[in-house]
């Protein structure tokens, strides 16, 4: 049984804000994790006695390319993404990512802000966000203020969402026409999944020399991460210069150093340096 | 607290006084007695308890009533006319994609849903469609061979 709830279903975003501000509320919008968390009546939603429905506010639902960005509605459902031809022309991986996240249902309700709003480490649309720069906006009755993504994500199920927020658009810089990359993912089984292992890498290549290289981790760190340094360290260079496989080696050693030895290390870390080597090589070879 | 809601199931009107946080696979099963949806996993992994809302294939046990004001519902119980099966039903049964039937409901409307979104679908298009519905009998191959007989019939007429 779910316990008592009052939920509020308004049909602008001026609503939203001011029922944030004036009482304890949360947003829901495909329910895919608070609903059920409800029903098995788990810790983390257990003091939320109010909602609020976004999914009648239109604005939040659009995916619109304005001046060079593309703004991404926070409750556009995984089905518009992987329907959008905004979306699969300009951020592949990002479609990608949202094609194999849940099942069909899932995806026809689940929602892009709702997949990372908690920072779960298994949230799929992080790592090709992460390499995509992309920011989000975050808006109260008082103020509007844009941060990057990777600020938002502090750390393992903390964000810096106020209460009295609505996160209410996804924004990505739109010039990755040039770009080439992939977006990884293994999970224990096909289908409803729960990733294991995530990453998304993006390459430019001119001229057989690296002029841009992004690399984010998704699941198997604690938050979803980009890695700066090791990214420094193969921009600029001519493609037959590079080590790739000290770069994934490098990549599994920091990845050791955040989270620590723990049960599914043996496992995991020999996967996911091999997966990045194959990866990367495959990149960097044109493909 | 209770909240009057009205929206469409199975084509009719309806409304209804009910509690905002009730999941609407009880609504359907208990406030409507529609039982055809079924309740597998209650999580979202099965899909045993699939409907239709605004012609999309869904878990019904992902949803609160309160979220479905003024939404198009269908449930298996209202995929076909009078007394008839549907292509689907008919060709479930002449395929042996029925044996314990506990996934069936919820199989059918994913199927439906794929033949309202593409009448004509690839292999791969009937495994994406059906991958949220789990069944424990049949090993899926009967389940995907009357989809796509049930496309072809579908076609013709
Ligand atoms: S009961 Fe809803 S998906 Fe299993
Ligand atoms: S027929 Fe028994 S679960 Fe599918």
């Amino acid at each position: 049984m779910i316990h008592e709830l009052k939920l509020a279903k308004p049909s602008s975003l001026d609503e939203v804000k001011r029922i944030l501000s004036s009482e304890n509320s949360k947003i829901i919008a495909g329910g895919t994790d608070i609903v059920p968390g409800f029903h098995i009546e788990s810790v983390r939603f257990k003091n939320i006695s109010s909602l609020i429905d976004i999914n009648s506010i239109a604005e939040l639902k659009e995916i619109k390319i304005i001046e060079n960005e593309i703004q991404i509605g926070s409750a556009a459902t995984f089905s518009s993404i992987v329907n959008s031809k905004i979306i699969s022309e300009n951020l592949p991986l990002l479609a990608k990512a949202a094609s194999q996240i849940g099942s069909k249902q899932i995806r026809n309700r689940a929602t892009i802000a709702g997949n990372f709003i908690n920072n779960a480490p298994c949230a799929d649309s992080i790592p090709p966000l992460l390499v995509y720069d992309a920011e989000i906006l975050l808006e109260s009755e008082k103020e509007k203020r844009r941060i990057p993504l990777a600020e938002f994500l502090v750390s393992s199920y903390k964000t810096k969402i106020q209460p009295n927020e609505i996160l209410t658009k996804i924004i990505i810089p739109n010039r990755y026409m040039n770009f080439h990359g992939l977006f990884y993912k293994l999970g224990r089984r096909r289908g409803v999944a729960i990733s294991r292992i995530t990453f998304a890498v993006l390459v430019r290549l001119e001229n057989e020399i690296v002029t841009d290289f992004k690399f984010a981790s998704g699941a198997i760190t604690p938050i979803g991460k980009r890695f700066h340094e090791i990214e420094k360290t193969i921009i600029g260079k001519r493609v037959n210069e590079i080590e790739v496989k000290l770069t994934s080696r490098n990549i599994g050693e920091e990845i050791l150093n955040i989270t620590g030895v723990r049960w599914s290390t043996t496992y995991k870390i020999p996967v996911l340096q091999q997966a990045v080597y194959q990866s990367i090589k495959k990149l960097l070879s044109g493909n | 607290m209770k909240i009057d809601l009205e929206f469409t199931l199975n084509g009719k009107n309806v409304s209804i006084e009910t509690e905002p946080g009730k999941r609407l696979l009880d609504l359907l099963r208990k406030d409507f007695k529609l039982t055809g949806t079924k309740e597998g996993c209650s999580i979202g992994e099965c899909g045993a308890c699939t409907i239709l809302l605004d012609k999309l294939a869904v878990n019904s046990c992902l949803i609160l009533a309160g979220q479905i004001n003024g939404s198009d519902i269908i449930t298996i119980e209202g995929i076909n006319e009078a007394d008839v099966l549907h292509t689907l039903q008919q060709k479930f049964l002449e395929h042996g994609a029925v044996q314990c039937g506990f996934c069936t409901p919820g199989m059918i409307i994913s199927a439906y849903a794929l033949l309202l979104e593409k009448p004509d679908p690839s292999y791969e298009d009937i495994l994406n469609a059906l991958e949220g519905n789990l069944c424990r009998c049949t090993g899926y191959k009967q389940i995907i061979s009357a989809v796509q007989d049930s496309a072809k019939e579908m076609m013709q007429d």
